[in-house]
C-alpha cells in the first residue's frame, strides 16, 4: 500500500486482487460483507453476529477463524483525532490518501519504526513531505545488528528522514489547523499527518470468548493441520500462531505468505485431505529508499532467550565481482550455535542483491543445517551478481572460526 | 456440508477459494466485517 498511496495518480482500489463479486458470481461463494461476527455457540455449532439487517445467525460444519490483526495505537490522548491515521487494511489507506488529496500536507510524524513506518517515510518523502520518526525506546531497528542498522540510519540521514528515537510522546492535539505531537519535556513537533505504525495485535477476542486455548501475544493456538483446541474450529492467517522451525516453540509472527498458506491448509482439512502445515522461520524483507533490509531466523538476543548458545558475525562485502561496475556495499549478519553448530538466523542491507539472497538461509534454517554444512553449499556466481564467495558464504566462513 | 469462514482477508478468501476447487458442492460463507476483500499489502 505505501507504494500505491505515494502514487497519487493510482487508485487505491488497484489493490484488490479480485473484486467481491467476482467471489460471489464466478466462485458461488456467498461472500456477506459489513456482517460483523460477534460470538461463536460451539455446542450449537452456530456463528452470531450484526449485519446490514440486523443481527444474524449462521450454523457451520467447519468454521475458519481469519480474523487477522489490528494496528495498536498508544493510549495517550490524540490518537483519535483526524488526520492521525493507521495502516493495516485497504480503507486505511484510502482515507490517507483522501487525506493527502484534500489538504496541503507539509510535515508528517511517523509513530513507530518497524517496516510499515519505514515504507511510508519513503512513500511520503516522495510526495515531497517532511517526515520524523518518533519512538519511545532507544534503537532504529534494535533487532538488526548495529552495523547493519547504521547503514539504515545512513540512509534514512541521507533522504532527510529525521529519526527520533527516545521520544517520550505524551500526546497529540490539534492547533490552528495543523497537529501538534508533544513530548513529556515539552518538545513540539507540527504536523498535518501523523501515521501511527506501533504494530499489531491478533484479532482474537472471539476465540478467546469461545474458549480457544490462545498461544503467545495472545493469537489463536492452532496445530498442524490449523485446528484450534476445538477440532470443528480452525484458525489461519495473522490471528493464528504458528510452529518456529528454529526454535521449536510457537511463535507469532504475522505474514502475507502465511496466511495464504494456511488459508489453504484450512481448506484442504476441511475437504478432507492430509495436511502437514509446516512451520516458519520469521523470514522478512522490506524497502527503505534505495536499501532492502532482510532478515530469516533469530537474533542472537532471541537465540539466547530460546536456549542457544549463539555466536554471531557481521561481514561488509561487494555486491558484485572485484572491480565489476555498479557495485555497493552488503552487509551480512549471521548468528549460529556453539552447542550444535547450527545456523540460527541471517540478516542482510543492502542496495542489490538482498531480497532474494536471503532465501538461500532461510532455505538452509527449513533443512536444520549447520553453519559449517551451510558454508560448502553451491551458490550461483557470475560477476554481476555477486563475488566468487557469495556473501553469505563469507560470512559463513568468518562465523564456522567463531563457533 | 456448510462451511463458514470469519474474515474476508489473505487467509479467508485463500481457504475460501481453495475449498472451491476442491469442493464444489461445499456451501461456502464467508463474514466479512468491512466492504473490501482480498487485496495485497
Amino acid at each position: 500500500m505505501p507504494y500505491n498511496i505515494s502514487d497519487p495518480r493510482r487508485a487505491i482500489d488497484d489493490l484488490v486482487v479480485r473484486q467481491a463479486d467476482v467471489f460471489r458470481k464466478k466462485m458461488d461463494i456467498a461472500l456477506l460483507t459489513r456482517h460483523r461476527a460477534t460470538g461463536i455457540d460451539r455446542q450449537g455449532r452456530k456463528v452470531v453476529g450484526e449485519g446490514p439487517r440486523g443481527s444474524f445467525e449462521i450454523s457451520y460444519d467447519a468454521l475458519l477463524i481469519a480474523t487477522g490483526a489490528t494496528p495498536v495505537s498508544p493510549e495517550q490522548p490524540g490518537f483519535d483525532l483526524p488526520g492521525v491515521l493507521t495502516l493495516k487494511r485497504l480503507e486505511d489507506g484510502r482515507r490517507i490518501k483522501s487525506w493527502l488529496a484534500s489538504r496541503s500536507v507539509r510535515a508528517a510524524v511517523i509513530v513507530g519504526m518497524g517496516y510499515i513506518g519505514m515504507e511510508m517515510a519513503e512513500a511520503l518523502r516522495a510526495l515531497d513531505i517532511e517526515v520524523t520518526m518518533v519512538k519511545p525506546r532507544p534503537g532504529l531497528l534494535p533487532w538488526l545488528a548495529p552495523d547493519l542498522a547504521a547503514a539504515v540510519q545512513e540512509c534514512l540521514t541521507h533522504n532527510a528522514v529525521a529519526v527520533r528515537t527516545q521520544f517520550q510522546l505524551e500526546g497529540i492535539n490539534a492547533q490552528n489547523d495543523r497537529l501538534r505531537v508533544t513530548a513529556q519535556g515539552g518538545e513540539t513537533l507540527a504536523a498535518d499527518l501523523v501515521l501511527v505504525a506501533t504494530g499489531v495485535r491478533p484479532n482474537s477476542d472471539l476465540a478467546a470468548k469461545a474458549g480457544l486455548v490462545l498461544g503467545p501475544s495472545r493469537s489463536i493456538a492452532i496445530d498442524g493441520r490449523t485446528r484450534t483446541s476445538d477440532p470443528a474450529i480452525r484458525a489461519a492467517g495473522d490471528c493464528a500462531d504458528a510452529f518456529h522451525v528454529v526454535t521449536g516453540q510457537r511463535a507469532w509472527i504475522p505474514l502475507a505468505l502465511r496466511a495464504n498458506r494456511a488459508g489453504w491448509a484450512a481448506a484442504d482439512d476441511v475437504c478432507g485431505k492430509p495436511v502437514d502445515l509446516q512451520g516458519v522461520v520469521g523470514s522478512a524483507v522490506f524497502k527503505v529508499f534505495d536499501l532492502a533490509v532482510a532478515r530469516t531466523g533469530l537474533t542472537a538476543a532471541e537465540a539466547a532467550d530460546a536456549g542457544f548458545e549463539p555466536a554471531e558475525v557481521t561481514i561488509h562485502t561487494s555486491s558484485r565481482a572485484h572491480g565489476h561496475p555498479g557495485a555497493s556495499t552488503i552487509h551480512v549478519h549471521l548468528v549460529g550455535d556453539k552447542k550444535s553448530g547450527r545456523l540460527l538466523g541471517a540478516q542482510m542491507v543492502g542496495r542489490e542483491g538482498v531480497a532474494q539472497r536471503i532465501n538461500a538461509a532461510a532455505v538452509a534454517l527449513h533443512a536444520r543445517m549447520t553453519v559449517e554444512h551451510f558454508g560448502q553449499t553451491d551458490l550461483a556466481y557470475a560477476p554481476p551478481f555477486g563475488p566468487t564467495w557469495d556473501p553469505l558464504l563469507v560470512a559463513a566462513n568468518q562465523l564456522i572460526k567463531a563457533l | 456440508m456448510r462451511f463458514v469462514v470469519i474474515g474476508g482477508d489473505a487467509a479467508g478468501m485463500s481457504a475460501a477459494s481453495r475449498a472451491r476447487r476442491s469442493a464444489p458442492e461445499m456451501e461456502i460463507t464467508v463474514l466479512e466485517q468491512g466492504e473490501d476483500v482480498s487485496y495485497s499489502a
